[in-house]
């Protein structure tokens, strides 16, 4: 047994409680008086409002809005993201033609469009897309572009003496190189896909986590928003899990980084 | 016999700095050749003209009679970095030159298996780069140029990075596999002790910018070699002493200039 598995059983136990703790205080204080309900609502209230949007089915429409739309501008921001940077990096004529405006629409805080996509796609999932496309494109085209910018010569002339053909060279040393750079920023461009649909849902939309969340506040149902937050916790928290085991297999060519679990934190 | 590698009064002149000037030479095929002279002489820019990863500014390569023109499709390159792709296994590594070439894949992993045996990294074929060490890393890059059968052989310093005893393992490996392939190799280092256990010959390169070849010797100790007794041989010792004699003379030169 080496030390990280001896360490495991007693931190999860920690990390457990800890949240229990909390969550105890929390409701201890919501009974007593002591905390206003009306704003903090309390755990068991929280508990209740989700039972009651799972049986009435009404969680499941929302929550299959935003993660069609969070899945839909992740993979079409993604593909473009990779198609740009990969025209880019081999042309640099292109690249410098393009920079400025690519430097704008990075700088630009995405959710100015949101109004705008409203305008063109009216509020139901296609302006959510749209907005969530603007956000992961930036982040997918920036380390394509830096993905095959920063391929070591060494091994480019070392594949091309082995005989490489053009395709050969894109398919065996540049793409792989690029996928490394794509794959260390899947945490943040799926997160931050969620993200801005959420951002989109909240401004106006039919259906969603975000709308939901907008629709109890208008309401005062602070009950209902916490148990917005809540789904959104557990939605971030499985697509994290997922996106690390699907990591692990895909860059097992890489030295294990030393498991802290604060890499996406740092 | 043609010439594995003919090169005729070629230069390499950058912007605002020459590199090599008017270097002239001649390998007969089979010959394992080193080039040795001080740092910063060109010897890496002579060896990259020959791969033909860089063009020389004046001059011509024939290699096997026939003018060089692009990337040098007789020979594969040595480097001194890791060249080889950390995302393939081992196996795949050794025999990703005979796919690049087009041959079958089943065909090309059963040809990569022997080779992972024949430089002694049997076991190894699912592990990836990272899991091995400098020199099994190095066993690796062999068996990616040697598999492919080249005319030629190209190293540049490829052992540098090495401690010395996994170096000498190294070049006992290299003369192994030139011995059984028989092809041509030429050798770059800075250090003459290396170039003469290993060579038949050893090029001497004068002290850049615009180095010259100032010298040819002929290495003629015995074949096959032992390279752990062979630097306590006293013809060894004369062959060092008088390349010496010269590449000292290259060496101090280049100390007044760089400092």
């Amino acid at each position: 047994m080496n030390d990280t598995t001896k360490k495991r059983v007693p931190i999860l136990v920690s990390q457990l409680l800890l949240g229990l703790i909390v969550l105890l205080v929390w409701e201890l204080a919501a009974d007593t008086g002591r905390l206003n309900t009306f704003f903090y609502s309390s755990p068991s209230l929280i508990a209740r409002e989700l039972l009651s949007l799972v049986l009435t089915g009404e969680l499941w429409r929302h929550l299959a809005t935003t993660f069609i739309e969070a899945a839909l501008a992740f993979s079409i921001g993604s593909l473009l993201g990779i198609v740009c940077g990969f025209v880019l990096a081999r042309s640099p004529l292109m690249a410098s033609i393009f920079e400025p405006y690519l430097r704008i629409g990075n700088a630009l805080p995405r959710v100015v469009f949101a109004p705008i996509f409203f305008l063109w796609f009216d509020i139901g999932i296609p302006s959510k897309v749209a907005l969530g496309v603007t956000v992961v494109f930036f982040i997918v085209f920036f380390n394509t572009f830096r993905g095959l910018r920063e391929v070591d010569v060494v091994m480019i002339d070392n594949a091309r003496i082995l005989g490489a053909s053009e395709r050969q060279l894109i398919r065996h040393v540049l793409i792989p190189s690029a996928l490394t750079w794509i794959f260390s920023s899947l945490h943040v461009s799926i997160g931050l896909a969620i993200i801005s649909v959420v951002v989109g849902e909240w401004l106006g939309a039919y259906y969603g986590i975000g709308h939901m969340i907008a629709r109890y506040r208008q309401n005062f149902e602070a009950a209902g928003m916490f148990a917005g937050v809540t789904v959104l916790a557990l939605v971030v928290l499985a697509v994290g899990s997922v996106v690390d085991r699907v990591e692990r297999r895909l860059m097992r060519w890489k030295p294990e980084r030393s498991g802290s679990g604060m890499k996406e934190l740092g | 016999m043609t010439s594995a590698i003919k090169v005729r009064s070629i230069a390499k002149r950058f912007a605002n700095y020459c590199a090599v000037e008017e270097i002239d030479f001649e390998i007969p095929p089979g010959r394992f050749v080193s080039i040795v002279g001080p740092s910063g002489c060109g010897k890496s820019t002579v060896l990259n003209m020959i791969a033909g990863l860089q063009a020389p500014t004046a001059g011509a390569i024939d290699v096997f009679g026939e003018p060089l023109r692009g990337l040098n499709k007789r020979a594969t390159y040595m480097f001194q970095q890791d060249a080889l792709l950390p995302w393939k296994t081992v196996l795949n590594n050794i025999q990703i030159g005979l796919q690049f070439r087009g041959r079958g894949r089943r065909e090309a992993l059963d040809e990569a298996r022997v080779w992972l045996e024949r430089v002694g990294l049997k076991g190894f074929g699912d592990s990836y780069p990272y899991q091995l060490s400098g020199g099994m890393r190095k066993r690796v890059a062999m068996a990616q140029c040697w598999i492919v059968q080249p005319d030629i052989v190209l190293m540049d310093e490829p052992f540098a990075a090495l401690d010395v005893h996994t170096r000498l393992r190294m070049e006992t490996e290299v003369l192994r596999l030139w011995t059984a392939s028989k092809n041509t190799v030429i050798f770059v280092t800075h250090e003459l002790e290396e170039a003469i256990a290993l060579s038949d010959e050893v090029l001497l390169l004068s002290a850049g910018p615009g180095s010259r070849l100032v010298g040819r010797y002929e290495v003629d100790l015995e074949r096959p070699r032992n390279l752990i007794d062979i630097k306590t041989e006293p013809r060894f010792h004369q062959l060092y002493r008088a390349i010496w004699s010269d590449l000292r003379q290259e060496v101090l030169k280049s100390y007044e200039r760089h400092d």
